[in-house]
């Protein structure tokens, strides 16, 4: 990996580190599109997820992060719908 | 049907199992909860939809369907669950399409999957969207061994089973049907409301007049694309009219729109029923089941009885709740894909644009 590659962090807090790792789980699963010029390291540290993306061009830097940054939104969002029944135990 | 009855692998429900599931393969995202019962029945418990519908004359690209999906997918979850009564935690799988179909949109579906796989420790289910639709068929329709006839917008197979494969036994070359259709329609700019091939069905019922069309059956498969380039280039003929008959009655010679559709109509509709004899003579069937958007267009189901009652067999088909892209059908093939203790692991639950019908082993089926 090159030293002149572009690089983004992102850290995004969550309610708690089980969410985060939710996040993580989930997000991981789908490989870059192109793992030549992107590589990705996604990780939780306490409650919040931290995902780096390495870049061989601007671009990618821009498309790299934007696509993270909707798929984490997807996911807040549905955490945000469901986490409250989850919590709640399951009534027989 | 020849040969001896089977035992069928899939063994009585020990209890009630609950199935949802989740599809957004194409331009509808749909939710459905299916119910497996102890004493054997299936009952569908909600199956919500909704449809991104783009202005006349476009179609949908893969971002802006995904930004539908992402938008509309939890109201539609969250009233598919208030429908059936059932709450999440009662479910025991949750299935999702794993393909074929638009990556974009596939992917946004398979997230939310992930995460309610995730919050509430279920099992995921990655099914097969043609296997979705066949299994539906058969639910709804009590079919026992059918030539499946598989019509949509992006997909145009002829099926049959045997030994626990749907297997392709003729399929377009080119472009599916459903998509035939949709071009077409965006060409004379008709409205995608409801959807275009039900615009088109309604169209070509005022037609009168029968142009000429290539007919491009290749042995059991069948061609479209030049036939779409044909109707286009009709439509750029001196004698075509856009706004259709004007009152002006002296001009007869003239082409309509609703002449296009009407001939569009009956010349792939025609070929679609070709295969389809061709398949039913080959295995000796007398049932045909047609899944699929386009599976739901009446001229299609007419032209297919008339065709199967000369074979002394009979169609079955669905209305457009089953038929066009649905929930339900993907929670009912993942909940027999379940029940056989097959599961997908999270790792495993990407999306593919390509996922042949063919690949699927047919556990629950003898």
């Amino acid at each position: 990996m090159s030293d002149d590659w572009h690089s983004v962090t992102l850290k995004i807090p969550f309610a708690s580190e089980k969410h985060a790792l939710i996040a993580k789980q989930t997000i991981q699963v789908d490989p870059e599109l192109q793992p030549h010029a992107v590589k990705r390291t996604i990780e939780v540290r306490g409650n919040f997820l931290v995902a780096t993306f390495s870049t061989l061009t601007v671009r990618l830097a821009r498309l790299a992060s934007n696509s993270f940054l909707e798929n984490v939104d997807l996911v807040v969002r549905t955490l945000e719908q469901f986490s409250e029944e989850a919590e709640k135990p399951p009534s027989s | 049907m020849p040969g001896k009855t089977r035992h069928s692998p899939l063994k009585n429900a020990d209890r009630d199992y609950l199935a949802l599931g989740l599809e957004g393969s194409a331009n509808k995202f749909g939710a459905g909860i299916m119910k497996h019962s102890k004493d054997g029945s299936t009952t569908v418990l909600s199956n919500i939809r909704h449809t991104y519908i783009t202005p006349p004359g476009e179609g949908f690209q893969p971002r802006d369907t995904a930004l539908h999906h992402r938008e509309w997918a939890l109201k539609v979850i969250d009233e598919c669950l208030v429908k059936s009564g059932v709450s999440m935690h009662e479910i025991d799988c949750i299935c999702f399409t794993k393909g074929p179909g638009m990556g974009a949109p596939l992917q946004s579906v398979a997230l939310i999957a992930r995460t309610l796989s995730l919050l509430f420790n279920r099992p995921l289910v990655g099914v097969n969207h043609c296997v979705g639709h066949i299994e539906m068929g058969r639910e709804i329709t009590g079919a026992q061994n059918p030539v499946v006839l598989y019509v949509s917008g992006g997909n145009t197979q002829v099926i049959a089973y045997s030994r626990q494969c749907y297997r392709i036994f003729g399929e377009t070359l080119d472009i599916a049907v459903g998509n035939c259709l949709d071009r077409f329609a965006r060409i004379i700019d008709l409205s995608n409301d409801p959807s275009p091939g039900y615009n088109i069905e309604q169209e070509a019922k005022k037609g009168k007049r029968l142009v000429s069309l290539p007919y491009a059956t290749k042995g059991m498969d069948i061609s479209l694309s030049g036939i779409l380039s044909a109707v286009e280039a009709h439509t750029l003929d001196k004698k075509f009219r856009s706004k259709g008959a004007s009152d002006n009655s002296l001009e007869e010679d003239i082409i309509t729109p609703q002449d296009l559709c009407f001939s569009l109509q009956e010349t792939v509709f025609a070929m679609l029923v070709e295969i389809t004899e061709r398949a039913m003579a080959h295995i000796g069937s007398k049932e045909v089941l047609m899944v699929g958007g386009v599976g739901s267009n009446e001229r299609l189901q007419q032209m297919m009885a008339i065709m199967a009652q000369e074979r002394q067999g009979q169609v079955f088909a669905m209305d457009e709740r089953f038929c066009i892209d649905n929930g339900i059908m993907i929670a009912q093939a993942g909940l027999l894909s379940y029940r056989m203790g097959y599961e997908t692991p999270l790792a495993k639950t990407t999306c593919t644009q390509r996922f042949r019908t063919d690949e699927v082993h047919v556990a629950w089926r003898a």
